[in-house]
């Protein structure tokens, strides 16, 4: 099973059909809800998920090595499947 | 002299000229990105502000109902959520930035800039998904 890992805003409701979607399908994931971590910390996951994927907008969801900007299903999907 | 006066708006910081009688304290809606406004007389120019009589939850209804409306723009079930982000927003960091943006800036200040530039008319929708074509 490839790794998932979903950088969030607590605020944003395609971070959280993006949970859902995963808890939906049986699929383990990490996750972290940027905005609500301290200052330092939120600072260096910011400055990844812009590396990562070169904007400073959620969700961004990485599936083993594909990053995927934004709720999108169908490239979910065929991420895991790869 | 005949230059015709522009009104500043505080919420997108664009200027745009007001073709409707002007009078203090009269409600407007600016074109550019549907915030409710207030005129006020300011020594011999028009000021605009943000209206102090209404809630939050009121003030962002009117403004992206109004930036629909001059968008031809549509909303969905995200509405409700976004609504909901966009208040959660207000509250913790003072103005009604973008609940899918980590920074709290003006240019996110809903509607954020890229969508007042067009992202609706090129993605389909903008990046939270409140307004859709």
């Amino acid at each position: 099973m490839k790794k998932v890992m979903l950088y969030a805003l607590s605020t944003c409701p395609f971070c959280q059909m993006t949970k859902k979607y995963f808890e939906k399908h049986n699929i383990p994931y990490d996750f972290v809800d940027v905005d609500l971590l301290e200052d330092e910390e939120k600072e260096k996951t910011v400055a990844k998920v812009q590396e990562i994927s070169g904007r400073r907008a959620f969700p961004v969801i990485v599936i083993g090595d594909k990053v995927i900007v934004g709720y999108d299903e169908l490239s979910i999907s065929e991420a895991l499947k790869e | 002299m005949n230059q015709v006066e522009k009104i500043f708006c505080p919420v997108c910081q664009v200027s745009f000229i007001l073709r409707e009688e002007k009078e203090a304290g009269k409600k407007i809606v600016c074109p550019v990105c549907g915030a409710v406004l207030v005129l006020e007389k300011d020594n011999s120019s028009w000021l605009a502000r943000r209206p102090d009589d209404l809630t939050p939850e009121e003030e962002i209804r009117a403004r992206i109902e109004n930036f629909a409306q001059l968008r031809n723009y549509k909303f969905n079930e995200l509405k409700e959520p976004l609504v909901e982000g966009l208040l959660k927003k207000h509250e913790r960091y003072g103005d009604f930035y973008c609940p899918c943006k980590i920074d709290n800036i003006p240019e996110n200040v809903c509607p954020c800039l890229e969508t007042r530039q067009g992202s609706v008319e090129r993605d389909g929708r903008c990046h939270c998904g409140l307004f859709w074509k």
